[in-house]
């Protein structure tokens, strides 16, 4: 592997394994994974239920730790660091979007994604102003002032998007985003996210077994019993 | 923001919210008015017992208040009497001469308190006048009784009726007095009622044999708030052969009992206050536990621990001080209700007579008290939200996420 690969890699997962606690029961969740995303990557990870892929997805994104294996995100160990350090690359470095959209159902589209800039600090004018300009670029600014429970899934899902990144991460991670949604919802969603990835450069690691998704992927990984068992360009 | 997601919560779910304002309100509104009426009560006492009997401030001769016997009455009031007529812009005063003795009518006899006054003056001093329920208060030097209606009661003696009053002399012989009772009074305290009766300062020096004794002045202020100051300025004029005792000094299990009152006091506020804490970290739990999963979300997008914890106590503060406000409108409210009329207690009149209180405790308002309360309330809702917050953040972002 040379120089320019290592500049040009976001996550690297090294030799990890994930045994979950099932009451007792240890449940080998994940084994033996090893994996790099190169930055602008848009890479779909596929697999039957049960396969790990939001094991693995949570791994990468620091919610979940490893129980052997290390991994890092720009070249740095997240073994390392504290909670709260922990929070801290996700709020500057992460987006995540999850399959049942999890906006928080009392503030509005707008304050939605206002929120993760707010946890920045950044000032409410500004907040205001790069939230409104974001929901325009993502079509989506006639929901503004609507809270979650009077959007439909395809506009919360969109709103969910436009929150994972406004604050510019490196990465973001969508764990089935398209399950709850019609195809000609999804295939919307996906156009949106391929132009961030495009224009905004911004990485994209999805999980998957929406066709749609698969077919766009640019790199297909299957994921079985908690091992890859394929990768490959799409 | 923290503040508008914290207060959209508190409206989110009205139900819980309120169930949570409510019971606060009921704590501030019970502590406050349990406050407000027990210093009421606590005063009434006090100043009823001044009032009726003891007055503000005594001078005795040194050793009267130990041992309040004939022996131990002043020989020379008339220094006394001197340095309270040059005190006269600044208090009233009266004199008073009494003994143990034996009232008896032909039915009954009864052990008393025979107080000797100067009926014109002790007006200003006392309100055993104000008193009287049926006939007068002492008219003259004559022989006449002042006998509260328990004794009344007691002789089987009504107005017009005649009295013997005995006591010993200092020489040991017993003097007697035949006295027509022309008032019958009653105060509010039953215990007070049965060991007293009053005859002119004359009379009694006249059976006594005891001429130009006092046992004690009593002194009225002008000033109420002058009590402290003209004691030690008396203090300082008066030798070591008399002592100078403000009501504090007389009443001393009274001013005692005070305190301990206020001590009980603060353990039924404890107990209140402990039983709403548990109340507010059992709803606030609730509330926190049922948002576990936008908890877990939050984490996720990197809210920092620190925050959510702040959040959840903005929360409490909000519903704490929400409470407080209405609980301290509701009091004040009721203060004002009942600052004129007071509260009138004739069903447990007979209970509260021997209590010395009155039949109608009127509140007071104590702004030291209700500050306090204003802030310690908020602070312990919060108080109440620090385990639910810590629970909160303790929470696995997944396992979070996960939960529904
Ligand atoms: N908290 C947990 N405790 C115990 N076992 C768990 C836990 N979370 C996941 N598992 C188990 O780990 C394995 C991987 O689960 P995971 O959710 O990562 O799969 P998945 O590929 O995302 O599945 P799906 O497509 O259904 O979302 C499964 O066998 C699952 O039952
Ligand atoms: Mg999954």
């Amino acid at each position: 592997m040379n120089v320019n690969d290592m500049n040009s890699e976001i996550v690297r997962v090294e030799n990890v394994g994930k045994v979950y606690d099932d009451n007792g029961i240890p449940v080998n969740a994940l084994h033996g994974i090893n994996l790099t995303v190169a930055k602008r990557d848009f890479s779909v990870i596929a697999g039957p239920s049960g396969s790990g892929k939001t094991t693995l997805l949570n791994i990468v994104g620091t919610l979940d730790t490893p129980t052997s294996g290390n991994v890092f995100l720009d070249g740095e160990n997240i073994a390392d660091k504290k909670r709260r350090e922990l929070a801290d690359i996700r709020l500057k470095k992460i987006g995540f979007v999850f399959q049942a959209y999890n906006l928080n159902p009392v503030l509005s589209a707008l304050e939605n994604i206002e929120f993760t800039m707010m946890l920045r600090g950044i000032p409410s004018d500004e907040r205001k102003r790069r939230g409104l300009a974001l929901m325009e670029q993502l079509g989506i600014g006639e929901l503004v002032n609507k809270r979650p429970n009077e959007m439909s899934g395809g506009q919360q899902q969109r709103v969910a998007v436009a929150r994972a990144i406004s604050n510019d991460p490196r990465l973001v991670l969508a764990d089935e985003p398209t399950a709850n949604l019609d195809s000609a919802t999804a295939a919307k969603l996906l156009d949106l996210m391929e132009k961030l990835n495009h224009e905004n450069g911004i990485t994209f690691v999805f999980s998957s077994h929406d066709p749609q998704v698969i077919e766009r992927a640019h790199r297909l990984l299957i994921l079985k019993d908690g091992q890859i068992i394929s990768d490959k360009k799409n | 923001m923290i503040s508008k997601i914290a207060w959209r919560n508190i409206l989110r779910n009205k139900r819980r919210s309120l169930i949570l304002i409510t019971s606060i309100v009921i704590g501030v509104v019970a502590a406050v008015l349990t406050d407000m009426f027990s210093t009421g009560m606590m005063e009434q006492m006090l100043t009823n017992q001044i009032s009726a009997d003891a007055g503000y401030i005594q001078i005795h001769k040194k050793g009267y208040q130990a041992d309040p016997i004939l022996e131990n009455s002043m020989t020379d009031p008339q220094t006394v009497d001197n340095l309270l007529i040059a005190e006269k812009d600044s208090l009233d005063f009266s004199k008073r001469l009494r003994t143990f003795g034996l009232v008896s009518s032909a039915y009954n006899s009864s052990g008393v308190s025979i107080v000797g006054i100067i009926p014109d003056q002790e007006k200003k001093i006392t309100t055993i006048w104000k008193h009287v329920a049926t006939g007068t208060y002492l008219t003259s030097q004559e022989n006449q009784v002042l006998i509260s209606s328990a004794i009344a009661e007691k002789l089987h003696a009504g107005l017009g009726d005649k009295v013997v009053i005995m006591a010993s002399r200092l020489d040991g012989s017993i003097g007697s007095e035949a006295c027509r009772v022309v008032g019958i009074y009653e105060t509010f305290d039953s215990g007070f009622d049965q060991t007293h009766i009053y005859i002119p300062l004359q009379i009694v020096e006249q059976m006594l044999s005891a001429q130009n004794k006092v046992s004690e002045f009593v002194i009225a202020p002008k000033n109420q708030k002058d009590v402290s100051g003209i004691v030690a300025r008396l203090r300082l004029e008066l030798d070591h052969s008399y002592e100078v005792m403000s009501y504090e000094d007389m009443l001393p299990l009274f001013v005692a009992q005070i305190k301990i009152y206020d001590s009980t006091m603060f353990i039924l506020y404890l107990i209140i206050g402990i039983a709403l804490l548990f109340g507010i970290i059992n709803t606030m739990l609730m509330a926190v536990m049922e948002r576990t999963h936008e908890f877990g979300v939050d984490m996720a997008v990197g809210m920092p621990n620190r925050k959510i914890f702040r959040m959840i106590l903005v929360e409490a503060f909000f519903i704490g001080v929400i409470g407080t406000a209405i609980g301290m409108g509701i009091s004040y409210v009721s203060y004002l209700e009942f600052a004129s009329t007071g509260w009138n207690l004739a069903a447990f009149s007979e209970s509260l007579k021997s209590f010395g209180a009155g039949t109608t405790i009127y509140p007071v308002f104590v702004m030291s008290s209700i500050l306090l309360k204003v802030l310690i309330i908020p602070l312990a809702t919060v108080a109440g939200a620090v385990y639910p917050a810590v629970r909160a953040v303790r929470l696995h972002p997944v396992e979070a996420i996960r939960a529904t």
